[in-house]
């Protein structure tokens, strides 16, 4: 199964309620046959620009990083969930490419 | 037929570098690679290590914004071309990528740089006035 990564920004909220719905999320994952392989936090921060999500303004967020593996099929119907949550301020989700080795990168021959 | 005695004329003239006759050609080629002149088939001695860009062998990702913060302008938060990051025509590409992953995901700023790595060093080779 190709492998994806979800940047997920949450709005601002007290802990427990961030692991709520990380919880919620995860489990959303695995509920459509995803195999979650690693759950990332990046931090809470400011935001890069005011974000307006489910009629509410945001410049505060929490980035969450989600490994995982699974179907492309599913992927549609899990963005259009996490477009639906309400505590969720930005859903992306990415291919995550093998990578390239950097051998016959310009510069000097090691 | 004239012009033909005229060359003859001329050829030790023209043929002053040693034998240069299609006779002595494949005694020449033979000895150590020395040309028909006497030089030496060598790789350049004096040839400098192939320099790299500055991203050579760093990976490059979206989520490390600090690192593609330095090579947007401070002001207005546009990618600099080629010309003044001075990066290889991959690693360009992959930068310029980066950054716009990362700000159309709400990692980076479009408009600005992050006022944090204002301080950082200056890679690209321009030179602000203030």
């Amino acid at each position: 199964m190709p492998r994806y990564e979800l940047a997920l920004i949450l709005k601002q909220m007290q802990r427990p309620e961030t692991a709520a719905v990380l919880r919620r999320t995860v489990e959303t994952l695995m509920e459509r046959g995803a195999l979650v392989r690693d759950l990332e936090n990046l931090g809470e921060r400011q935001l890069p620009y005011r974000m307006t999500k489910h009629n509410q303004r945001h410049s505060r967020g929490t980035y969450f990083l989600v490994d995982f593996y699974a179907a492309p099929s599913m992927l549609a119907g899990l963005l259009d969930h996490l477009h639906r949550d309400v505590d969720v301020v930005r859903p992306t989700v990415l291919k995550k490419d093998a990578q390239v080795p950097n051998s016959n990168c310009c510069g000097p021959q090691k | 037929m004239l012009c033909l005695r005229e060359l003859q004329r001329w050829k030790p003239v023209l043929c002053r570098y040693g034998n240069t006759g299609v006779r002595s050609f494949a005694a020449a080629a033979g000895e150590a690679g020395r040309t028909e002149d006497g030089l030496v088939n060598m790789e350049n001695p004096y040839r400098e290590p192939q320099k790299g860009c500055v991203l050579c062998d760093v990976t490059v990702d979206f989520k490390n914004i600090q690192l593609l913060s330095q090579f947007i302008s401070p002001h207005t938060g546009r990618i600099y071309g080629r010309h003044i990051t001075g990066l290889c025509g991959r690693k360009q590409k992959e930068v310029s990528k980066a950054i716009k992953k990362a700000q159309s995901m709400g990692f980076m700023s479009v408009t600005h740089k992050n006022p944090q790595f204002m301080k950082d060093p200056n890679v690209c080779g321009i030179k602000h006035l203030d």
